[in-house]
């Protein structure tokens, strides 16, 4: 019970700051934002291998979890 | 947007903001928009101003490009990953089985429909081999060992190990494993230690296709996918819809999807194992069918999730997700089992202090039929100027209703460092609680099987013929029926009626496999990326992870036995496609609608390899190749039809046949990276996947089976399938005159192909290597020349082929080597419209039978284990079509299609007839 409410803490708090919409950073601004390198996902295909190996090792869920497949990861 | 979808690749790569740009974004600040035009550093010249400018003015409309437009890009991508685990401690036990490996092949793409859809695509292909843990044990029962069970049909005891013929162990009365020294049983002390039980397994493939259509609007995006992926014995069928929106000048997003998941599972039992399995909890979901128990199942995963995207300042971000599942049905793996341990309470509570015996048994895991995982993560990424990097920082939590609480952080540093590389390195923690239904290994204080008495306390006996009537005994030992007559047992087989243990007394659920166990996990990798041209990528990977339970947070130490490692290592190509036509300016859209073959000669049909050449100094081509070929049907003896007892008699050297090869088919997927260093001579790449499968039939007429010898039983086949051998080549233009072109090419293979696959131990006998057509590759290095001839005129062209493999070396690791290859082939063509050309194909191939024999165990059940039952002499017919793409966003991509029909076959020995082979190519010219 402990952690569902860290969850919630967590989550409410990531939400709080998105919407209280005080940030602002200008559209010229936001040149170092374009880089690749601060993409949300810089590797997408070194994620997909991870993921698919600790996917088949771990028993942890996942907030991508609506990807389907990878099968039984029976070995 | 919501997903990083397996293998679709285009998850949240780059969702926010802006564009991204490959290299250095140019500011535009009038009308508060900004743009980033795709600028190489060297090229500044006016045309490309201009074009950045259109560029930004292409964007206004908008006001900000979307990022996930700009980011998706059209695109290729391949990939090679290999997956190898270190070997498990088996704590001395002899361990020579081959751990895990698993080689997987990906490609995806994402290619615009129209300027706001897109089409997304991915494949993916895994084959995994080695030994994997199906129960744990206590150490002191000999570890490596038997495991048992009951069926619905009676008891038996589990072999899937490598020691089945001792299922007991010693225990004190506080039920502590004792161990007993192996030379002179004198009992040594008390031994907690656990250890698991390996099985090797023989290779299993897994294939997985995505396909989806995502639609953008200026603050929004849309996407709605879905695909399958297929197993011998597990199916899953998936969809799910995703989008995003856009707020407060897109530094908000919030993102949402959605997906459904159904699995059929169809496992195969173990054979070794499934005897001595206790599998009456699943009694009904197991039906039997050709000799092998198949466990029929179902699930479903319903998911749901909710994201948030926000960017702090100009140069930090950050980023929450929340996801849900729900999944319900069989989540068991058929293949792990429980070890029991069933001890007597009658010797257990007699007030003796001497070891009992406890009797180990094992049982199909039992796990929840529900379960309800909730996991939040964030990332907050943090742009650091003065090396122009950025850390990303990330933590997960996840928990679930099957007390397994998980907390995972994780750093990127993702380091730009000139001339086109980007360095990143990686570090990330894991660890995870035990799931409230793990244990290593379970104890049961009833006996697993007991004798049954009636009311009054008698014994009950049965006739083994006719179960159903009961008798019990006198007290002078006589039989006697229900109704105190006096029954002749000479002419009764009379045993015990016995009863299985009490499934009640046992939890609810229970599972040993190890990722249910609590753990803590480090690992740490790098990725490399370079742009070696604009729009050509490569990206490599390694990782290593490390896995101990003594790295639990929290507590932990206590299953240091399923400790393992294992590294990842991978490399990919990626292509940008909308990058090159832009930053190409000479070789854009228009000129290849103009006259898509008037510089490029047409192509040879698909089934011809190393057929033409690029004419252009520093041209660069990737192309993929996939032939399917088919063999079932009748077995053939030189151009013959046989019958079994031929085969029986005479194909297999001195020895009778016992199986013969039902079918056998064979895919091959091969990657064409083409440069031309100079108008006359050009260098290819060409690294091959592979995968086989194939099934037996018992011959009518074949020898009794011996016990001891390798007997292929029930009804699953074979499959292998990894990395084949790769092909490096050279081609030199030898004529190039109007209409016709004479070139050679010297070519090598590399014997990165497996040829020492193995066949998993079944019935405690090792299946030693597998048939030499399922190998693969040659293992030899090969030397393949070949001689090309092509000519045109108008609406016509021919060509001819003399191609050849010798192989350079006598044998490979194996022993063997395969036979040396001639093959002449020449064919006509016709364009049947300007983008379209059907080709006639005639082929002959002559293909020697394989030299020496496998230097190692090889069960030579039939025809295919022997060296002479290979090669002949083919002739073929090809019927193909030719296609390149006019005009469009797909401009300039060729495809080719294949058919090649044998008409007569000449075999060496006995060998399965064919039936025939597809060949189909890609290629797209840079």
């Amino acid at each position: 019970m402990r952690i569902r409410k860290i969850i919630t803490g967590i989550f409410m708090l990531t939400l709080s700051i998105g919407l209280s919409g005080c940030v602002s950073v200008a559209a010229w601004e936001r040149g170092n934002l374009a880089k690749p390198q601060m993409a949300l996902d810089p590797h997408p295909l070194q994620s997909t291998v991870r993921m698919h190996n600790y996917g088949s090792r771990e028993a942890a869920a996942s907030t991508h979890s609506a990807e389907g497949g990878g099968g039984c990861g029976c070995y | 947007m919501v997903n990083n979808k397996k293998g679709s690749h285009r998850g949240d790569s780059s969702h926010l903001i802006v564009d991204s740009c490959q290299s250095y974004p140019i500011k535009i600040t009038s009308v508060s928009t900004l743009a980033c035009a795709t600028f190489s550093e060297s090229s500044t010249t006016t045309s490309k101003a201009l074009q950045a400018l259109t560029s930004a003015a292409l964007v206004l409309p908008g006001l900000l490009l979307t990022p996930a437009h700009a980011s998706d890009a059209d695109r290729i991508n391949f990939q090679f990953s290999r997956y190898q685990e270190g070997k498990r401690d088996l704590f001395g036990v002899p361990n020579n089985l081959k751990p895990i490996t698993a080689d997987v092949l990906h490609g995806s793409g994402i290619f615009s429909l129209t300027d706001r859809t897109k089409f997304n695509f991915s494949y993916t292909q895994d084959t995994w081999s080695g030994a994997t843990p199906i129960t744990i044990s206590p150490l002191a029962a000999n570890g490596n060992r038997p495991i048992l069970g009951n069926t619905a049909t009676g008891i038996t005891t589990v072999g899937a190990s490598p020691i089945i013929n001792n299922s007991q162990v010693l225990l004190d009365r506080d039920l502590n494993p004792l161990r007993q020294d192996s030379q002179n049983h004198q009992l040594m002390n008390k031994d907690p230690r656990s250890v698991m039980v390996l099985s090797s397994a023989s290779p299993e493939t897994r294939n997985q296709a995505n396909f989806g259509l995502s639609r953008e609007w200026n603050e929004a995006a849309l996407n709605v996918s879905g695909g399958f992926s297929r197993e011998r014995d597990y199916k899953s069928n998936f969809g799910n819809v995703s989008g995003r929106l856009d707020f407060n000048q897109k530094l908000t997003s919030v993102k949402f999807g959605s997906g459904y998941t159904s699995s059929n599972i169809s496992a195969i039992l173990d054979h070794d194992a499934s005897p001595y399995i206790t599998k009456t909890a699943f009694s009904r979901q197991i039906e039997s069918r050709g000799g092998s128990e198949i466990l029929q199942g179902n699930r479903h995963d319903w998911t749901g999730n909710l994201g948030l995207t926000q960017v702090l300042t100009k140069n930090a971000l950050l980023e929450a997700n929340i996801g849900y599942t729900h999944s319900n049905g069989y989540m068991e793996n058929p293949y792990k089992v429980m070890t029991v341990i069933f001890v007597d309470p009658a010797v257990l509570n007699n007030n003796q202090t001497t070891p009992i015996t406890g009797d180990m048994r094992a049982l199909l895991e039992q796990r929840p039929n529900v379960r309800n995982q909730v996991a939040i993560n964030t990332k907050y990424i943090q742009y650091v100027s003065a090396f122009d990097a950025a850390l990303h920082l990330g933590y997960r939590l996840s928990t679930d209703d099957w007390g397994i609480n998980t907390h995972t952080f994780d750093a990127n540093w993702v380091q730009p460092i000139g001339s086109g590389w980007t360095l990143t390195p990686r570090i990330r923690y894991y660890s995870q609680d035990a799931a409230g239904f793990y244990n290593p290994y379970l104890f049961s204080q009833q006996t697993y099987r007991r004798n049954e008495v009636d009311s009054l306390g008698r014994q009950i006996w049965i006739d083994a013929k006719n179960p159903n009537i009961q008798y019990v005994r006198d007290s002078s030992f006589n039989l006697i029926d229900q109704n105190g007559n006096l029954v002749n047992e000479a002419l009764l087989n009379v045993q015990p009626k016995t009863a299985s243990f009490d499934a009640g007394k046992l939890p609810g659920n229970f599972s040993s496999d190890h990722r249910l166990a609590g753990f803590g996990a480090l690992s740490g990798g790098v990725t490399l990326n370079k742009m070696i041209m604009k729009g050509v990528a490569l990206e490599a990977g390694f990782e290593y992870y490390t896995r101990a339970s003594s790295m639990q947070l929290g507590s932990g130490g206590r299953n240091g036995f399923a400790d393992f490692d294992y590294y990842v290592a991978n490399a990919a190509l990626k292509l940008d496609l909308e990058s090159t036509n832009l930053s190409m300016p000479g070789r854009n859209l228009s000129q290849h609608q103009d006259s898509p073959t008037h510089h490029q000669h047409k192509a040879p049909p698909a089934g011809i390899m190393f057929g033409h050449m690029l004419d252009k100094p520093g041209d660069f081509m990737v192309g993929y190749r996939f032939m399917h070929s088919w063999t079932n049907g009748n077995m053939m003896h030189g151009a013959h039809k046989v019958n079994d007892q031929t085969i029986v008699d005479q194909g297999c050297d001195t020895t009778l046949c016992r199986f013969t090869p039902t079918y056998m088919n064979m895919r091959m997927h091969m990657l064409d990276i083409m440069y031309a260093p100079a108008k006359w001579w050009n260098i290819m790449l060409m690294p091959t996947f592979m995968d086989m499968d194939m099934n037996l039939r018992t011959l009518a007429g074949r020898p009794a089976p011996v016990p001891g010898v390798h007997e292929h039983q029930g009804i699953a086949g074979h499959e292998t399938g990894a990395v084949g051998d790769t092909m490096i080549s050279s081609l030199v233009k030898l004529i190039d005159i109007p209409g016709h072109r004479v070139h050679m090419s010297l070519g090598l293979s590399a014997p990165t192909g497996k040829v020492d696959l193995q066949l998993r131990r079944l019935f405690q006998i090792d299946g030693g290597l597998i048939h030499f057509g399922m190998q693969l590759g040659s293992g030899t290095w090969d030397f393949m020349p070949n001689l090309t001839y092509a000519g045109e005129y108008n609406r016509w062209s021919w060509g001819a082929q003399v191609n050849g493999i010798k192989r350079m070396e006598n044998q490979n690791k194996s022993g063997y080597r395969l036979g040396d290859v001639f093959q002449a082939t020449t064919w006509g063509g016709y364009d049947l419209t300007r983008w379209l050309t059907a080709s006639v194909r005639g082929a002959y191939t002559v293909q020697g039978a394989i030299h020496r024999d496998f230097n190692s165990f090889n069960a030579r059940i039939g025809p295919m284990d022997f060296p002479a039952n290979y090669g002949g002499q083919f002739w073929d017919i090809g019927l193909g079509l030719n296609a390149i793409i006019p005009g469009g966003r797909f401009a300039g991509n060729r495809f080719s299609f294949e058919w090649v029909q044998p008409v007569r076959n000449d075999f060496n020995g006995f060998q399965l007839e064919r039936k025939g082979a597809l060949s189909a190519t890609w290629s797209y010219r840079f």
